[in-house]
Protein backbone atom coordinates (compact mmCIF):
# COMPACT_ATOMS: atom_id res chain seq x y z
CA UNK A 1 0.00 0.00 0.00
CA UNK A 2 1.49 3.29 -1.09
CA UNK A 3 0.46 6.16 1.14
CA UNK A 4 1.46 9.63 0.09
CA UNK A 5 -0.67 11.24 2.77
CA UNK A 6 0.86 12.43 6.02
CA UNK A 7 -0.03 10.76 9.24
CA UNK A 8 -2.09 13.07 11.43
CA UNK A 9 0.64 13.37 14.04
CA UNK A 10 3.14 14.58 11.44
CA UNK A 11 1.17 17.64 10.38
CA UNK A 12 2.05 20.06 13.16
CA UNK A 13 5.77 19.45 12.72
CA UNK A 14 5.56 19.95 8.96
CA UNK A 15 3.58 23.15 9.47
CA UNK A 16 6.21 24.42 11.94
CA UNK A 17 9.14 23.59 9.65
CA UNK A 18 7.52 25.61 6.84
CA UNK A 19 6.67 28.53 9.11
CA UNK A 20 10.26 28.58 10.42
CA UNK A 21 11.71 28.63 6.93
CA UNK A 22 9.61 31.62 5.84
CA UNK A 23 10.38 33.54 9.00
CA UNK A 24 14.13 32.87 8.80
CA UNK A 25 14.39 34.04 5.19
CA UNK A 26 12.45 37.25 5.79
CA UNK A 27 14.46 38.11 8.88
CA UNK A 28 17.83 37.09 7.45
CA UNK A 29 17.56 39.55 4.57
CA UNK A 30 15.81 42.23 6.57
CA UNK A 31 12.62 42.16 4.49
CA UNK A 32 9.65 43.99 5.95
CA UNK A 33 7.38 41.11 5.13
CA UNK A 34 6.28 38.88 2.27
CA UNK A 35 3.92 38.99 -0.69
CA UNK A 36 1.98 36.14 -2.26
CA UNK A 37 0.02 36.09 -5.50
CA UNK A 38 -3.30 34.76 -4.32
CA UNK A 39 -5.57 33.01 -6.80
CA UNK A 40 -8.22 31.65 -4.49
CA UNK A 41 -6.91 28.14 -5.07
CA UNK A 42 -5.61 25.83 -2.39
CA UNK A 43 -1.84 26.24 -2.96
CA UNK A 44 -1.68 30.01 -2.70
CA UNK A 45 -4.24 30.04 0.12
CA UNK A 46 -2.13 27.55 2.09
CA UNK A 47 1.06 29.53 1.46
CA UNK A 48 -0.68 32.75 2.43
CA UNK A 49 -1.87 31.36 5.72
CA UNK A 50 1.50 29.78 6.54
CA UNK A 51 3.17 33.12 5.81
CA UNK A 52 0.64 34.85 8.00
CA UNK A 53 1.42 32.32 10.76
CA UNK A 54 5.14 33.05 10.33
CA UNK A 55 4.99 36.84 10.09
CA UNK A 56 1.62 38.01 11.39
CA UNK A 57 -1.05 39.99 9.55
CA UNK A 58 0.86 43.29 9.24
CA UNK A 59 3.83 41.77 7.45
CA UNK A 60 1.77 39.55 5.13
CA UNK A 61 0.61 40.91 1.78
CA UNK A 62 -1.47 39.34 -0.97
CA UNK A 63 -1.98 40.38 -4.56
CA UNK A 64 -5.18 39.17 -6.18
CA UNK A 65 -4.63 39.44 -9.91
CA UNK A 66 -7.71 38.26 -11.79
CA UNK A 67 -8.14 38.17 -15.51
CA UNK A 68 -11.58 39.58 -16.01
CA UNK A 69 -13.67 37.25 -18.11
CA UNK A 70 -11.53 34.24 -17.22
CA UNK A 71 -11.05 34.23 -13.44
CA UNK A 72 -14.21 33.00 -11.75
CA UNK A 73 -16.18 35.17 -9.33
CA UNK A 74 -15.90 32.34 -6.85
CA UNK A 75 -12.07 32.39 -6.92
CA UNK A 76 -12.05 36.15 -6.48
CA UNK A 77 -14.51 35.97 -3.61
CA UNK A 78 -12.60 33.15 -1.87
CA UNK A 79 -9.27 34.98 -2.22
CA UNK A 80 -10.65 38.22 -0.86
CA UNK A 81 -12.50 36.39 1.89
CA UNK A 82 -9.29 34.78 3.12
CA UNK A 83 -7.45 38.13 3.18
CA UNK A 84 -10.26 39.66 5.19
CA UNK A 85 -10.38 36.72 7.57
CA UNK A 86 -6.63 36.98 8.24
CA UNK A 87 -6.75 40.79 8.26
CA UNK A 88 -3.77 40.99 5.92
CA UNK A 89 -2.93 43.70 3.38
CA UNK A 90 -4.21 43.01 -0.13
CA UNK A 91 -4.78 44.60 -3.50
CA UNK A 92 -6.99 43.49 -6.36
CA UNK A 93 -5.50 44.39 -9.75
CA UNK A 94 -6.99 42.92 -12.95
CA UNK A 95 -4.30 41.94 -15.46
CA UNK A 96 -6.41 42.55 -18.58
CA UNK A 97 -4.78 45.85 -19.58
CA UNK A 98 -1.16 44.69 -19.67
CA UNK A 99 -2.27 41.39 -21.16
CA UNK A 100 -4.15 43.11 -23.98
CA UNK A 101 -1.25 45.44 -24.54
CA UNK A 102 1.18 42.52 -24.85
CA UNK A 103 -1.17 40.67 -27.18
CA UNK A 104 -1.58 43.74 -29.35
CA UNK A 105 2.11 44.54 -29.63
CA UNK A 106 3.01 40.88 -30.21
CA UNK A 107 0.29 40.14 -32.74
CA UNK A 108 2.64 40.51 -35.71
CA UNK A 109 4.60 37.48 -34.56
CA UNK A 110 3.72 34.44 -36.66
CA UNK A 111 3.51 30.96 -35.21
CA UNK A 112 1.65 29.09 -32.52
CA UNK A 113 0.81 31.78 -29.96
CA UNK A 114 -1.37 29.67 -27.66
CA UNK A 115 1.30 28.79 -25.10
CA UNK A 116 3.10 32.08 -25.32
CA UNK A 117 -0.12 33.87 -24.49
CA UNK A 118 -1.09 31.40 -21.77
CA UNK A 119 2.32 31.93 -20.19
CA UNK A 120 2.01 35.70 -20.41
CA UNK A 121 -0.58 35.61 -17.65
CA UNK A 122 1.53 34.11 -14.85
CA UNK A 123 4.47 36.17 -16.09
CA UNK A 124 2.49 39.38 -15.77
CA UNK A 125 1.45 38.30 -12.29
CA UNK A 126 5.10 37.67 -11.41
CA UNK A 127 5.99 41.19 -12.57
CA UNK A 128 3.30 42.63 -10.32
CA UNK A 129 4.53 40.59 -7.35
CA UNK A 130 8.13 41.76 -7.76
CA UNK A 131 7.06 45.34 -8.40
CA UNK A 132 5.03 45.33 -5.21
CA UNK A 133 7.84 43.54 -3.34
CA UNK A 134 10.42 46.12 -4.47
CA UNK A 135 8.14 48.98 -3.47
CA UNK A 136 7.55 47.63 0.00
CA UNK A 137 10.76 45.64 0.61
CA UNK A 138 9.04 42.26 0.67
CA UNK A 139 10.00 38.69 -0.10
CA UNK A 140 8.08 37.02 -2.96
CA UNK A 141 6.78 33.69 -1.74
CA UNK A 142 6.12 31.09 -4.43
CA UNK A 143 3.25 28.65 -4.32
CA UNK A 144 4.54 25.74 -6.42
CA UNK A 145 4.16 22.28 -4.95
CA UNK A 146 6.21 19.11 -5.48
CA UNK A 147 3.76 17.63 -8.00
CA UNK A 148 3.99 20.74 -10.18
CA UNK A 149 7.75 21.05 -9.80
CA UNK A 150 8.28 17.44 -10.81
CA UNK A 151 5.97 17.61 -13.81
CA UNK A 152 7.15 21.06 -14.84
CA UNK A 153 3.57 22.21 -14.47
CA UNK A 154 4.37 25.86 -14.03
CA UNK A 155 5.59 28.81 -16.05
CA UNK A 156 9.27 29.67 -15.94
CA UNK A 157 9.60 33.24 -14.67
CA UNK A 158 5.87 33.17 -14.19
CA UNK A 159 4.35 31.39 -11.20
CA UNK A 160 7.74 29.65 -10.82
CA UNK A 161 9.36 33.05 -10.38
CA UNK A 162 9.69 33.54 -6.63
CA UNK A 163 12.26 33.74 -3.85
CA UNK A 164 11.25 30.65 -1.90
CA UNK A 165 8.98 27.63 -2.38
CA UNK A 166 7.73 26.79 1.12
CA UNK A 167 5.41 24.02 -0.11
CA UNK A 168 7.76 22.80 -2.84
CA UNK A 169 8.35 19.51 -1.01
CA UNK A 170 4.63 18.75 -0.59
CA UNK A 171 2.65 16.76 -3.13
CA UNK A 172 -0.76 18.12 -4.09
CA UNK A 173 -2.54 15.55 -1.93
CA UNK A 174 -0.36 16.63 1.00
CA UNK A 175 -1.15 20.27 0.24
CA UNK A 176 -4.85 19.46 0.64
CA UNK A 177 -4.14 17.73 3.94
CA UNK A 178 -2.07 20.55 5.39
CA UNK A 179 -4.59 23.14 4.15
CA UNK A 180 -7.34 21.30 5.95
CA UNK A 181 -5.16 20.98 9.05
CA UNK A 182 -4.54 24.72 9.31
CA UNK A 183 -8.22 25.47 8.66
CA UNK A 184 -8.20 26.87 5.15
CA UNK A 185 -11.91 27.29 4.29
CA UNK A 186 -13.41 24.03 3.01
CA UNK A 187 -14.65 25.75 -0.15
CA UNK A 188 -11.06 26.44 -1.14
CA UNK A 189 -9.71 23.03 -0.18
CA UNK A 190 -12.42 21.15 -2.05
CA UNK A 191 -12.25 23.31 -5.16
CA UNK A 192 -11.35 21.65 -8.49
CA UNK A 193 -7.71 22.60 -9.14
CA UNK A 194 -7.14 24.95 -12.07
CA UNK A 195 -4.22 27.04 -13.26
CA UNK A 196 -6.82 29.48 -14.56
CA UNK A 197 -5.15 29.79 -17.94
CA UNK A 198 -8.42 29.67 -19.86
CA UNK A 199 -12.06 29.38 -18.98
CA UNK A 200 -13.12 25.99 -17.67
CA UNK A 201 -9.53 24.69 -17.56
CA UNK A 202 -8.83 22.05 -14.92
CA UNK A 203 -5.39 20.72 -14.00
CA UNK A 204 -6.44 17.11 -13.94
CA UNK A 205 -7.95 17.26 -17.43
CA UNK A 206 -4.87 18.96 -18.76
CA UNK A 207 -2.46 16.58 -17.06
CA UNK A 208 -4.50 13.58 -18.12
CA UNK A 209 -4.65 11.97 -14.67
CA UNK A 210 -6.10 12.82 -11.28
CA UNK A 211 -3.77 14.30 -8.67
CA UNK A 212 -4.40 11.24 -6.52
CA UNK A 213 -3.07 9.00 -9.31
CA UNK A 214 -0.20 11.30 -10.23
CA UNK A 215 1.01 11.76 -6.67
CA UNK A 216 1.12 8.04 -6.01
CA UNK A 217 3.22 7.52 -9.13
CA UNK A 218 5.56 10.41 -8.32
CA UNK A 219 5.90 9.29 -4.72
CA UNK A 220 6.96 5.81 -5.89
CA UNK A 221 9.41 7.12 -8.48
CA UNK A 222 10.96 9.91 -6.43
CA UNK A 223 10.52 9.25 -2.73
CA UNK A 224 10.60 5.45 -2.81
CA UNK A 225 13.08 5.44 -5.71
CA UNK A 226 11.25 2.64 -7.53
CA UNK A 227 11.70 1.99 -11.24
CA UNK A 228 8.95 2.61 -13.80
CA UNK A 229 8.22 -1.11 -13.93
CA UNK A 230 8.14 -1.53 -10.15
CA UNK A 231 5.88 1.51 -9.80
CA UNK A 232 3.42 0.20 -12.39
CA UNK A 233 3.37 -3.16 -10.64
CA UNK A 234 2.90 -1.89 -7.12
CA UNK A 235 0.16 0.58 -8.13
CA UNK A 236 -1.45 -1.89 -10.55
CA UNK A 237 -1.48 0.59 -13.43
CA UNK A 238 -0.20 0.55 -17.00
CA UNK A 239 3.55 0.88 -17.42
CA UNK A 240 3.07 3.41 -20.22
CA UNK A 241 1.23 5.80 -17.92
CA UNK A 242 4.10 5.67 -15.41
CA UNK A 243 6.66 6.06 -18.20
CA UNK A 244 4.81 9.12 -19.42
CA UNK A 245 5.08 10.80 -16.00
CA UNK A 246 8.67 9.65 -15.52
CA UNK A 247 9.67 11.27 -18.80
CA UNK A 248 7.97 14.47 -17.76
CA UNK A 249 10.07 14.55 -14.59
CA UNK A 250 13.29 14.12 -16.57
CA UNK A 251 12.32 16.59 -19.29
CA UNK A 252 11.54 19.32 -16.78
CA UNK A 253 14.72 19.30 -14.71
CA UNK A 254 15.54 22.71 -16.22
CA UNK A 255 12.49 24.25 -14.57
CA UNK A 256 13.86 23.33 -11.16
CA UNK A 257 17.26 24.93 -11.77
CA UNK A 258 18.79 28.28 -12.40
CA UNK A 259 19.98 28.58 -16.03
CA UNK A 260 22.94 26.30 -16.73
CA UNK A 261 26.24 28.16 -16.80
CA UNK A 262 28.92 27.10 -19.31
CA UNK A 263 31.99 26.27 -17.29
CA UNK A 264 35.13 28.18 -18.22
CA UNK A 265 36.91 29.02 -14.98
CA UNK A 266 37.95 26.76 -12.10
CA UNK A 267 35.14 28.26 -10.07
CA UNK A 268 31.95 27.98 -12.11
CA UNK A 269 29.18 29.46 -10.03
CA UNK A 270 26.52 26.78 -10.47
CA UNK A 271 28.95 23.86 -10.30
CA UNK A 272 32.05 24.44 -8.21
CA UNK A 273 30.92 27.20 -5.89
CA UNK A 274 28.74 26.00 -3.05
CA UNK A 275 27.44 28.56 -0.62
CA UNK A 276 24.15 28.67 1.24
CA UNK A 277 21.78 31.49 0.33
CA UNK A 278 21.03 32.30 3.94
CA UNK A 279 24.64 32.80 4.97
CA UNK A 280 25.79 35.31 7.54
CA UNK B 1 23.54 7.92 43.80
CA UNK B 2 26.47 8.59 41.50
CA UNK B 3 25.37 10.98 38.79
CA UNK B 4 26.54 13.92 36.72
CA UNK B 5 24.62 17.07 35.99
CA UNK B 6 24.70 17.98 32.31
CA UNK B 7 23.41 20.98 30.37
CA UNK B 8 22.42 20.20 26.80
CA UNK B 9 22.38 23.40 24.73
CA UNK B 10 20.27 22.68 21.67
CA UNK B 11 21.35 25.76 19.77
CA UNK B 12 19.92 27.26 16.65
CA UNK B 13 23.22 28.30 15.11
CA UNK B 14 23.47 30.49 12.01
CA UNK B 15 25.42 29.54 8.90
CA UNK B 16 28.87 31.11 9.02
CA UNK B 17 27.89 33.53 11.78
CA UNK B 18 30.89 32.85 14.01
CA UNK B 19 30.31 35.86 16.29
CA UNK B 20 26.60 35.22 16.66
CA UNK B 21 27.13 31.53 17.35
CA UNK B 22 29.83 32.41 19.87
CA UNK B 23 27.34 34.60 21.71
CA UNK B 24 24.95 31.67 21.93
CA UNK B 25 27.67 29.34 23.19
CA UNK B 26 28.76 31.93 25.78
CA UNK B 27 25.18 32.25 26.94
CA UNK B 28 25.08 28.48 27.40
CA UNK B 29 28.35 28.69 29.37
CA UNK B 30 26.81 31.33 31.65
CA UNK B 31 23.86 29.04 32.23
CA UNK B 32 26.19 26.09 32.91
CA UNK B 33 27.98 28.15 35.58
CA UNK B 34 24.74 29.36 37.12
CA UNK B 35 23.29 25.87 37.26
CA UNK B 36 26.58 24.41 38.48
CA UNK B 37 26.58 21.61 35.93
CA UNK B 38 29.50 19.26 35.52
CA UNK B 39 29.29 19.08 31.73
CA UNK B 40 27.98 21.31 28.94
CA UNK B 41 27.24 20.09 25.41
CA UNK B 42 26.79 22.09 22.19
CA UNK B 43 25.77 20.66 18.78
CA UNK B 44 28.01 19.45 15.95
CA UNK B 45 30.02 22.27 14.30
CA UNK B 46 28.32 24.79 16.54
CA UNK B 47 30.88 27.57 16.00
CA UNK B 48 30.11 27.75 12.28
CA UNK B 49 26.68 26.16 12.02
CA UNK B 50 25.99 22.92 10.19
CA UNK B 51 25.25 23.26 6.47
CA UNK B 52 27.62 26.17 5.89
CA UNK B 53 28.96 24.82 2.59
CA UNK B 54 32.15 26.45 1.36
CA UNK B 55 32.04 28.87 4.30
CA UNK B 56 33.76 26.09 6.25
CA UNK B 57 36.81 26.69 4.06
CA UNK B 58 36.69 30.46 4.43
CA UNK B 59 36.10 30.81 8.13
CA UNK B 60 38.15 28.08 9.75
CA UNK B 61 40.57 30.53 11.33
CA UNK B 62 37.74 32.72 12.54
CA UNK B 63 36.16 29.65 14.14
CA UNK B 64 39.45 28.76 15.84
CA UNK B 65 39.84 32.28 17.20
CA UNK B 66 36.31 32.06 18.51
CA UNK B 67 37.13 28.78 20.21
CA UNK B 68 40.06 30.49 21.94
CA UNK B 69 37.69 33.08 23.41
CA UNK B 70 35.13 30.43 24.36
CA UNK B 71 37.82 28.33 26.05
CA UNK B 72 38.71 31.11 28.50
CA UNK B 73 35.16 31.24 29.83
CA UNK B 74 35.07 27.61 30.86
CA UNK B 75 36.24 27.23 34.43
CA UNK B 76 35.63 24.35 36.80
CA UNK B 77 33.24 22.38 34.68
CA UNK B 78 33.71 20.54 31.39
CA UNK B 79 32.36 21.58 27.99
CA UNK B 80 32.22 19.78 24.66
CA UNK B 81 32.10 22.18 21.73
CA UNK B 82 31.57 21.19 18.09
CA UNK B 83 33.96 23.09 15.78
CA UNK B 84 36.12 22.86 12.66
CA UNK B 85 39.63 21.70 13.50
CA UNK B 86 42.67 22.44 11.34
CA UNK B 87 45.72 20.18 11.59
CA UNK B 88 49.36 20.97 10.94
CA UNK B 89 49.01 19.94 7.28
CA UNK B 90 46.13 22.37 6.80
CA UNK B 91 43.45 19.65 6.67
CA UNK B 92 40.08 20.19 8.32
CA UNK B 93 38.08 17.91 10.59
CA UNK B 94 34.53 17.91 11.87
CA UNK B 95 35.62 17.80 15.51
CA UNK B 96 34.50 18.19 19.10
CA UNK B 97 36.83 19.39 21.79
CA UNK B 98 36.65 18.84 25.49
CA UNK B 99 37.49 21.94 27.49
CA UNK B 100 38.19 22.22 31.19
CA UNK B 101 39.62 25.11 33.23
CA UNK B 102 40.34 27.14 30.10
CA UNK B 103 42.26 24.35 28.39
CA UNK B 104 41.49 21.80 25.70
CA UNK B 105 41.87 18.48 27.47
CA UNK B 106 40.61 16.26 24.69
CA UNK B 107 39.68 16.27 21.04
CA UNK B 108 37.57 13.95 18.90
CA UNK B 109 37.35 13.85 15.11
CA UNK B 110 34.20 12.54 13.43
CA UNK B 111 34.97 9.12 11.97
CA UNK B 112 31.91 8.56 9.78
CA UNK B 113 31.67 11.53 7.45
CA UNK B 114 28.36 11.80 5.60
CA UNK B 115 28.22 12.26 1.86
CA UNK B 116 24.82 11.16 0.63
CA UNK B 117 21.83 13.22 -0.46
CA UNK B 118 22.18 16.76 0.93
CA UNK B 119 25.33 15.91 2.90
CA UNK B 120 28.72 16.86 1.55
CA UNK B 121 31.18 16.50 4.43
CA UNK B 122 33.97 14.84 2.46
CA UNK B 123 34.21 17.99 0.35
CA UNK B 124 35.56 19.76 3.43
CA UNK B 125 36.72 17.35 6.07
CA UNK B 126 39.21 14.58 6.64
CA UNK B 127 37.86 11.77 8.77
CA UNK B 128 39.11 10.88 12.21
CA UNK B 129 40.41 7.40 12.95
CA UNK B 130 40.58 7.30 16.73
CA UNK B 131 37.90 6.24 19.20
CA UNK B 132 39.18 7.40 22.58
CA UNK B 133 37.45 7.93 25.90
CA UNK B 134 38.01 11.04 27.99
CA UNK B 135 38.16 11.54 31.71
CA UNK B 136 35.89 14.25 33.06
CA UNK B 137 36.60 13.61 36.71
CA UNK B 138 33.36 12.02 37.78
CA UNK B 139 33.16 9.76 34.73
CA UNK B 140 34.76 8.57 31.53
CA UNK B 141 33.00 9.65 28.38
CA UNK B 142 33.01 8.67 24.73
CA UNK B 143 32.24 11.42 22.23
CA UNK B 144 30.53 10.66 18.92
CA UNK B 145 29.44 13.04 16.18
CA UNK B 146 26.09 12.44 14.51
CA UNK B 147 26.55 9.70 11.87
CA UNK B 148 29.11 7.99 14.13
CA UNK B 149 26.23 6.70 16.22
CA UNK B 150 24.40 5.24 13.21
CA UNK B 151 27.13 2.60 13.17
CA UNK B 152 27.45 0.11 16.02
CA UNK B 153 31.27 -0.01 16.01
CA UNK B 154 32.50 3.41 17.24
CA UNK B 155 30.43 3.46 20.41
CA UNK B 156 31.30 -0.18 21.02
CA UNK B 157 35.02 0.65 21.05
CA UNK B 158 34.34 3.41 23.56
CA UNK B 159 32.32 1.07 25.74
CA UNK B 160 35.18 -1.42 25.70
CA UNK B 161 37.54 1.40 26.68
CA UNK B 162 35.50 1.93 29.80
CA UNK B 163 33.19 4.82 28.91
CA UNK B 164 30.51 5.52 31.53
CA UNK B 165 28.47 7.77 29.26
CA UNK B 166 28.14 8.17 25.49
CA UNK B 167 27.90 11.74 24.22
CA UNK B 168 26.52 12.40 20.74
CA UNK B 169 26.72 15.84 19.12
CA UNK B 170 24.47 16.18 16.10
CA UNK B 171 23.02 18.44 13.43
CA UNK B 172 20.22 16.42 11.95
CA UNK B 173 18.08 17.86 9.14
CA UNK B 174 14.39 17.35 9.82
CA UNK B 175 12.46 15.18 7.40
CA UNK B 176 9.51 12.80 7.69
CA UNK B 177 10.30 9.93 10.03
CA UNK B 178 13.58 11.40 11.29
CA UNK B 179 12.42 11.68 14.89
CA UNK B 180 11.69 7.97 15.02
CA UNK B 181 14.99 7.10 13.31
CA UNK B 182 16.93 8.97 15.98
CA UNK B 183 14.95 7.39 18.77
CA UNK B 184 15.74 3.97 17.31
CA UNK B 185 19.45 4.55 16.79
CA UNK B 186 20.05 6.23 20.13
CA UNK B 187 18.12 3.77 22.24
CA UNK B 188 19.75 0.90 20.36
CA UNK B 189 23.27 2.22 20.98
CA UNK B 190 22.50 2.68 24.67
CA UNK B 191 21.21 -0.90 24.77
CA UNK B 192 24.10 -2.29 22.71
CA UNK B 193 26.63 -0.95 25.15
CA UNK B 194 24.54 -0.84 28.32
CA UNK B 195 25.43 2.81 28.75
CA UNK B 196 23.54 6.06 29.25
CA UNK B 197 23.62 8.33 26.21
CA UNK B 198 23.20 12.08 25.73
CA UNK B 199 22.31 13.59 22.37
CA UNK B 200 22.78 17.31 21.69
CA UNK B 201 21.32 18.34 18.35
CA UNK B 202 21.11 21.55 16.32
CA UNK B 203 17.75 23.31 15.95
CA UNK B 204 16.33 26.12 13.84
CA UNK B 205 15.94 26.55 10.11
CA UNK B 206 18.19 27.93 7.41
CA UNK B 207 18.34 27.63 3.64
CA UNK B 208 15.13 25.64 3.73
CA UNK B 209 16.57 22.99 6.04
CA UNK B 210 15.05 22.71 9.49
CA UNK B 211 17.12 20.93 12.11
CA UNK B 212 15.36 18.37 14.21
CA UNK B 213 16.34 19.42 17.72
CA UNK B 214 14.94 16.66 19.89
CA UNK B 215 18.11 16.30 21.95
CA UNK B 216 17.68 13.58 24.51
CA UNK B 217 18.86 11.60 27.47
CA UNK B 218 18.60 7.84 27.04
CA UNK B 219 19.17 5.64 30.07
CA UNK B 220 21.51 2.64 30.10
CA UNK B 221 18.44 0.42 29.82
CA UNK B 222 17.57 2.15 26.55
CA UNK B 223 14.66 4.27 27.70
CA UNK B 224 14.19 7.83 26.51
CA UNK B 225 14.20 9.71 29.82
CA UNK B 226 13.96 13.30 28.62
CA UNK B 227 13.77 15.07 25.29
CA UNK B 228 14.19 18.69 24.21
CA UNK B 229 11.79 20.55 21.93
CA UNK B 230 11.46 19.62 18.31
CA UNK B 231 12.86 22.13 15.77
CA UNK B 232 13.37 24.99 18.25
CA UNK B 233 16.29 26.16 20.32
CA UNK B 234 16.11 24.66 23.79
CA UNK B 235 18.27 24.12 26.84
CA UNK B 236 17.82 21.30 29.26
CA UNK B 237 19.53 19.91 32.29
CA UNK B 238 19.69 16.24 33.16
CA UNK B 239 21.17 14.27 35.98
CA UNK B 240 22.73 11.27 34.33
CA UNK B 241 22.60 8.09 36.37
CA UNK B 242 26.04 6.47 36.31
CA UNK B 243 25.08 3.50 38.45
CA UNK B 244 22.35 1.95 36.37
CA UNK B 245 24.81 0.63 33.78
CA UNK B 246 26.86 -1.14 36.43
CA UNK B 247 23.71 -2.53 38.00
CA UNK B 248 22.43 -3.81 34.66
CA UNK B 249 25.77 -5.35 33.75
CA UNK B 250 25.59 -7.71 36.72
CA UNK B 251 23.17 -9.87 34.79
CA UNK B 252 23.32 -8.40 31.29
CA UNK B 253 26.62 -9.97 30.30
CA UNK B 254 26.62 -9.02 26.62
CA UNK B 255 29.57 -6.69 26.80
CA UNK B 256 31.92 -9.20 28.44
CA UNK B 257 30.56 -11.96 26.21
CA UNK B 258 31.96 -10.22 23.14
CA UNK B 259 34.62 -12.56 21.73
CA UNK B 260 37.87 -11.98 19.94
CA UNK B 261 37.10 -14.66 17.32
CA UNK B 262 33.87 -12.86 16.42
CA UNK B 263 35.74 -9.58 16.02
CA UNK B 264 38.38 -11.33 13.91
CA UNK B 265 35.65 -12.80 11.74
CA UNK B 266 34.14 -9.34 11.42
CA UNK B 267 37.48 -7.96 10.26
CA UNK B 268 37.91 -10.82 7.77
CA UNK B 269 34.42 -10.24 6.41
CA UNK B 270 35.17 -6.55 6.11
CA UNK B 271 38.36 -7.26 4.17
CA UNK B 272 36.48 -9.57 1.80
CA UNK B 273 33.99 -6.77 1.14
CA UNK B 274 36.78 -4.23 0.71
CA UNK B 275 38.36 -6.49 -1.89
CA UNK B 276 35.16 -6.62 -3.90
CA UNK B 277 33.72 -9.81 -2.44
CA UNK B 278 33.84 -13.07 -4.33
CA UNK B 279 33.70 -11.23 -7.66
CA UNK B 280 37.47 -10.79 -7.66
Amino acid sequence: MVEVEFKKEELSLIRDAIINSIKTRVEKFGFKGAVINLSGGVDSSLVLKLTYMALGSKRTHALILPEEGITSEKDLKDAEGLCKELKINYEIIPINKPLDSFKETLSFIKGDLKWGIANLKPRIRMIYAYFYANAKKLLVVGTSNKTELLLGYGTKYGDLGADIYPIGDLYKTQVWQLAEFISIPTDIVKKTPSAGLWKGQTDEEELGYTYYQIDRVLYCLVDLELSVRETAKILKIKENAVKDLYERIIRNEHKRRTPTITKISRMCLDKDWRYPVERF
Amino acid sequence: MREIKVLIAQLSTKLGDVRGNEKKILKAIEMAKREKVHLLLTPELSTLGYGSGDIYLDKVNENLESLERIKKEIDNFYAIIGYVEKDEYGFFYNSACLIHKGKITGNYRKVQLVNYRLFDEKRYFKRGTKLPVFDIGKAKIGILICEDVWFPEPSRAMALRGADVLIVLGASPFERGKKEIWEDFLTQRARDNILPLLFCDQAGCQDGVTYLGYSMYVSASGNVVKTAKLLEEDYFIVNVDLEEAKRLRRRDTRLRELHRDILEELLKAYEEMENGGSGI
